[in-house]
């Protein structure tokens, strides 16, 4: 409020200097230049040079010696693992993703409707999963997963399983690596949408209320709408964690002595093409075909929430 | 259409539901930790034994956790510095100010958003190499510190909460567009500031292929590529490991150390928390 008004007070004693806005356009490029230069040099070290460079090891031939066009993109394409560990990352986000979105969604309207006490410390539960991101995910899922040991040994015992290998056998690894996923990231989004439904102005609650939208009818054509571009974002970046996954099946196939294959997934296979078969070309070439998946994904999901939207 | 106390008891219940389900796993995780565990027969939880496991720990490879902890901190903090340092003012100017390449870099900062950040771990090893970096702690920090998230989460800041009329005026009161960012825009933002520092550490903390890749020495590694190391040579998974070994960990050990790495997240998210939820700055134009 201070600042308001403070302002205000300014730009009438000096609205009126043309000349001074004036020399400030000359300089508003060099100004964005400088604003922007960090982040510019981040963008080429860790994205644009990387990039570049995979493209160029991929159109290497094998030897690394000179030109092989798109021998490393046959030799990858070829393998006779590559289809399938597309297929595998699709069975996890056929599983993960439904599930993701409507929990997310849900969870935030519930805890944006709660009063602030209660509402918070839900929050705050919904969320700690997500401190056990990543490698400290899995060691609880490991855990979980181990019928001798494990809280809800009922269910393994349910399905007949007594050890950690009947548990984690292929055919149920959509399902582990989902339920993993599904663990560690709901809420860390619940906090992020109910940051967006707080950003939601009272007036606009107020005026759909007035209008005689019940609670639901607000729900609907207020909230959601409001943070389409939340569900977007979040739809775009977990399809693309879908494809890098590379450390649960990773590891998952190391405590379990080669029961699950050590290229389950695409990342996996590169990583497999870059240190175990030595074949950089192959490695790189496999880099870039998930670069274009992911980015072709990302672009249509981008285009449809109209993430990034310019109004001006 | 439900009446209103229905509803409200229906989403209690939910919420309730819910969080215990998330909870359960986490709070039975935590009591293992304080188990006692040689192999032969656990026990049931006390006090003692989690300070025995905790010295197991420590013991492991002459105190290897330790230096993994300290590794972490070191790539994590220092990536989120500079993820901030960069991401505010780039997403001030994407946001605020015309310029040519505007809308060049608005789409690279989209696009990178988008790949997955271990697709380009090869690559990005590649080129470490290449100048003969790997294994350099501050390399990986650096790297990090790449957040096109950050960016992306600082242009919406600025977009949406910062209030068109104090820019303007700003600019006729004869301030530059970079005295306007620091002077104005910036001590209004605590939110993205803390948005995109607890976005960007929380990644870094959790990052397992870059340093994976780029810090390969077992002592010079972070938490996360060594909690690994821990799983892989316990005799828990594989009997035949223990032979060799001095201390030999079990599933109380491998928890508490789990739970020891995940303290910095949720201090951080503590930290964070009041700025993730509330618009601060809206408060700035609403009065």
């Amino acid at each position: 409020m201070t600042q308001q008004v403070l302002v205000r007070h300014r730009s009438r004693t000096r609205a009126s200097s043309a000349p001074a806005v004036r020399r400030v356009r000359a300089r508003k490029g060099h100004a964005a230049a400088v604003l922007v230069a960090p982040y510019v040099l981040l963008l080429l070290v860790g994205g644009l040079i990387p990039t570049g460079y995979a493209v160029v090891k991929s159109l290497q031939n094998e030897a690394e010696t000179g030109f092989g066009g798109l021998s490393s993109y046959q030799r990858v394409a070829g393998d006779f693992r590559f289809v399938e560990t597309f297929a595998n990352v699709a069975l996890v986000l056929c599983v993960w993703m439904p599930l993701l979105l409507t929990a997310a969604v849900v969870l935030a309207l519930l805890v944006d409707a709660s009063p602030r006490r209660f509402g918070a410390s839900m929050r705050f539960v919904y969320y700690l999963p997500g401190a056990f991101a990543g490698i400290a995910n899995f060691m609880l899922w490991l855990f979980l997963l181990n019928p001798g040991q494990s809280p809800v040994d009922f269910l393994w015992h349910g399905f007949g399983y007594t050890s950690l290998n009947e548990v984690a056998q292929p055919g149920n690894l959509p399902f582990i690596i989902a339920a993993m996923l599904f663990f560690q990231g709901t809420g860390t989004w619940v906090v992020v949408l109910c940051g967006g439904l707080n950003g939601i102005p009272d007036e606009l609650l107020e005026a759909a209320k007035m209008d005689g939208a019940t609670a639901w009818g607000v729900v609907w054509s207020v909230k959601i709408p409001m943070i389409r571009p939340w569900l977007g974002y979040m739809t775009l970046l977990n399809l693309a964690y879908g494809f890098q996954l590379f450390l649960e099946p990773q590891v998952l196939g190391q405590v379990t002595h080669g029961l699950i294959s050590p290229q389950w997934t695409p990342n996996q296979l590169s990583f497999t093409y870059a240190y175990q078969i030595l074949d950089t070309p192959a490695a790189a070439a496999m880099s870039v075909i998930l670069l274009l998946v992911t980015l072709g994904l990302g672009l249509l999901v981008v285009h449809r929430s109209r993430l990034f939207q310019d109004e001006r | 259409m439900l009446s209103p106390r229905l509803g409200r008891i229906g989403r209690i219940t939910t919420l309730l539901l819910v969080a215990a389900a998330f909870a359960y796993p986490l709070l039975a995780f935590l009591a293992v930790a304080f188990r006692h565990d040689d192999g032969l027969a656990p026990t049931g939880p006390a006090l003692n034994h989690a300070a025995d496991n905790w010295q197991s720990v420590l013991a492991f490879n002459d105190g290897v956790f330790l230096s993994w902890l300290t590794n972490s901190i070191i790539v994590a903090s220092t990536g989120s510095l500079i993820a901030v340092v960069a991401a505010l003012p780039a997403g001030y100017a994407l946001a605020r100010l015309r310029f040519r390449g505007r809308r060049l870099l608005r789409f690279l900062t989209l696009l990178t958003m988008v790949i997955p950040n271990t697709v380009l771990v090869i690559p990005i090893y590649l080129e470490v190499s290449a100048v003969g970096a790997v294994n350099n702690l501050w390399v990986v920090g650096l790297l990090m510190g790449f957040f096109p998230f950050g960016v992306y989460l600082a242009y919406i800041h600025f977009k949406t909460t910062l209030p068109n009329q104090i820019v303007e005026s700003a600019r006729l009161d004869g301030l530059t567009d970079i005295q306007t960012f620091f002077k104005i825009a910036l001590p209004i933002s605590k939110q993205a500031v803390a948005l995109v520092g607890f976005f960007s550490f929380v990644a870094n903390w959790t990052n397992y292929f870059l340093p994976l890749v780029l810090l390969p020495l077992s002592n010079s590694t972070t938490v996360s590529v060594g909690l690994q190391q821990l799983v892989s040579s316990s005799p828990l998974f594989d009997p035949t490991n223990a032979a060799g070994l001095d201390v030999r960990l079990y599933a109380p050990h491998l928890a508490l150390a789990t739970l020891v790495t995940t303290l910095p997240v949720l201090i951080v998210f503590v930290l964070a928390q009041r700025y993730l939820v509330r618009g601060q700055t809206l408060g700035a134009v609403k009065g």
